[in-house]
This record gives structure tokens, C-alpha cells and sequence, in this order.
């Protein structure tokens, strides 16, 4: 069971920097990058990269745009971002209360 | 994928959530100013009584709530840009308080001007909304603390029954003081706890 579930965990979030992205976006309606990259304490081109890989498989959703003269980034969890994220949650609690015959 | 790491994996992500809380408790200033807002009010009103000046009552009050409204709007835009993000509590206070805002406004001067009851029934009534909205505030925030502030208000409601309807208004400096001031105190200790949290 324990190997089962670790086959079925999502790659995409099996990533310390994705997992944090998309469980502080589970908590909010929006995010701006500084905010992420704050909480999470990482640097731009890491935090960057890996907001692309989530926008890429549609979990999380960017906007762009300027306020004032400043470029800003918001992110949001979409739909399929919230699936993926409880069904990761789901596994993990399977992990944890599995009992080996 | 064993027992430990997912248990690690969760405390992970718990603690990925408990970060984004410093933003509920960043809302310290709003009680303090409407706390102090409504502090002076009162003093303001009882300084006009004593004086006999019965017809600055009103623009007294009108002057102290513009204050906090133009505060509210300025800090909360400022806040939410600060912040950088935007929680789903931040939404529902920002929405329970102009409900109760409005509420507030009706019984306090729209209704009193429309003589639907007389002036000494404004205080109970203020006590009572302020009671719904801290009880309404303790469910968002997950504050049990905000449910003893609404029981205070409430009670102080009942006992202004009791009460002269010329001293009723004053029973709102220790009800500000317990219902307003204690909790933006408290919160202000959290967040700046948070901060310290995160940098760590």
C-alpha cells in the first residue's frame, strides 16, 4: 500500500517549492509573487520556474499586470490545482493510516 | 513514501497554511482606530452635553465615523498592497463590516432622525450590533476569544436597560475597551509574532 501510494502521488507537486506554492494558494484567493517568494523564503528564478511548471499543467492560474510603474504577478489555485491538491492530501492520509498486515 | 515522511509532508504543508494567518492577524489596526473612534465619540458627545451645545451631538459623530471610514478605506488598500495577498477571511470581514457599518449608521442616525425611537435606545442598539458583529468575527477568525467580546457587548446592552438613558452612552468606554481595544492589542502581539515566525 505505503509503494502504491507513493506511485500515485503527483509528480507535479511532489516538489518542496510546488507543495508550498499550492497549499499557501489552497489558503488564499490570491497570492502576488513577492508574498510567495517571502513566505516561502526562495529566490525569484526558483520561484519562477516553478509557478511556470504549475501554470503549465493548469493547477494555478497568473495574472499580470502594472500598478502604477511596478510589473505585478497574482496567483490563484484553479479547479483542477484544488483536485490535485486534495487527492495529494487524500494519499498521504492513506499513507498514515495504513496498517501492514 | 513511509508513515514519517507524509507525516513530514503534512507538517509541511500546515505549516505553509499557518503562514498565510499573519494576514488575519495584520487586521489589529482596524479595532484599535474604530475602538479609539469611538472612544472620543463618546467623550466628544458628553463634552457637548456638559457644554449645553445639544446641536453639535450629530456632526460630533458624523466627524469621528468619517474619520474611521476614510482610515478604513486608505489603511485597507494600503494593507492589501502591503500584504501582497488576499485571504478569504480578509473577504468576509471586509464584507460583514460595511453590513455592519451600514447597520450602525441606520440605527445610530438615520432611524433617530426619522424619530422611529427616541435617542436613548441607540446605545443599546449599537451595543447589540457591535455584540453580532465581534460574535460574526470570532466564527471567520476562529477566535473564541471574539465570542467573550460579543457576550461583554451584550450584556452591556442588557445592563443599559437599567441604566438613565443620559448615562447609557458611556458604558461604551469600558465595552470599546474590552470589545475593541483588548483584541487589536492582542491581535498586534500575534502579528508581529508571525513576522518574526516567517523571517526565522
Amino acid at each position: 500500500m505505503p509503494l502504491d501510494s507513493f506511485t500515485r502521488l503527483d509528480p507535479v507537486i511532489h516538489s518542496r517549492i510546488r507543495l508550498a506554492i499550492l497549499s499557501i494558494l489552497a489558503s488564499l484567493k490570491e497570492a502576488g509573487f513577492v508574498y510567495l517568494k517571502d513566505t516561502i523564503g526562495t529566490t525569484d528564478g526558483n520561484l519562477s520556474a516553478n509557478i511556470s511548471k504549475l501554470e503549465e499543467i493548469g493547477y494555478i492560474s497568473v495574472k499580470k499586470a502594472f500598478i502604477g510603474k511596478k510589473p505585478h504577478t497574482s496567483c490563484s489555485i484553479t479547479k483542477k490545482g484544488e483536485k490535485a491538491f486534495s487527492d495529494y492530501l487524500k494519499t498521504l492520509e492513506e499513507v498514515l493510516h495504513f496498517k501492514p498486515e | 513514501m513511509n508513515e514519517t515522511s507524509a507525516r513530514d509532508e503534512i507538517r509541511f504543508i500546515r505549516d505553509m497554511i499557518e503562514r498565510t494567518r499573519k494576514i488575519a492577524a495584520g487586521s489589529w489596526m482596524f479595532f484599535l482606530i474604530w475602538g479609539m473612534v469611538a472612544i472620543l465619540g463618546v467623550a466628544g458627545m458628553y463634552v457637548l452635553v456638559w457644554q449645553e451645545i445639544y446641536t453639535w451631538i450629530w456632526p460630533n459623530w458624523i466627524f469621528f465615523m468619517g474619520i474611521g471610514i476614510v482610515f478604513s478605506i486608505v489603511y485597507g488598500k494600503r494593507f492589501e498592497k502591503r500584504s501582497g495577498a488576499k485571504s478569504y477571511p480578509q473577504i468576509a470581514t471586509a464584507h460583514l463590516s460595511i453590513a455592519c457599518g451600514t447597520a450602525f449608521m441606520l440605527v445610530g442616525f438615520v432611524f433617530p432622525v426619522l424619530d422611529l425611537y427616541v435617542w436613548g435606545l441607540i446605545p443599546i442598539l449599537i451595543s447589540m450590533l457591535a455584540g453580532v458583529y465581534a460574535f460574526s468575527l470570532s466564527g471567520i477568525y476562529e477566535w473564541n476569544l471574539l465570542k467573550w467580546c460579543a457576550l461583554i457587548w451584550w450584556v452591556g446592552a442588557v445592563g443599559m436597560v437599567f441604566v438613565h438613558e443620559n448615562y447609557r452612552a458611556l458604558f461604551f468606554i469600558p465595552l470599546v475597551l474590552m470589545g475593541y481595544i483588548m483584541p487589536a492589542l492582542i491581535l498586534r502581539a500575534r502579528y508581529h509574532k508571525q513576522r518574526e515566525k516567517n523571517a526565522a
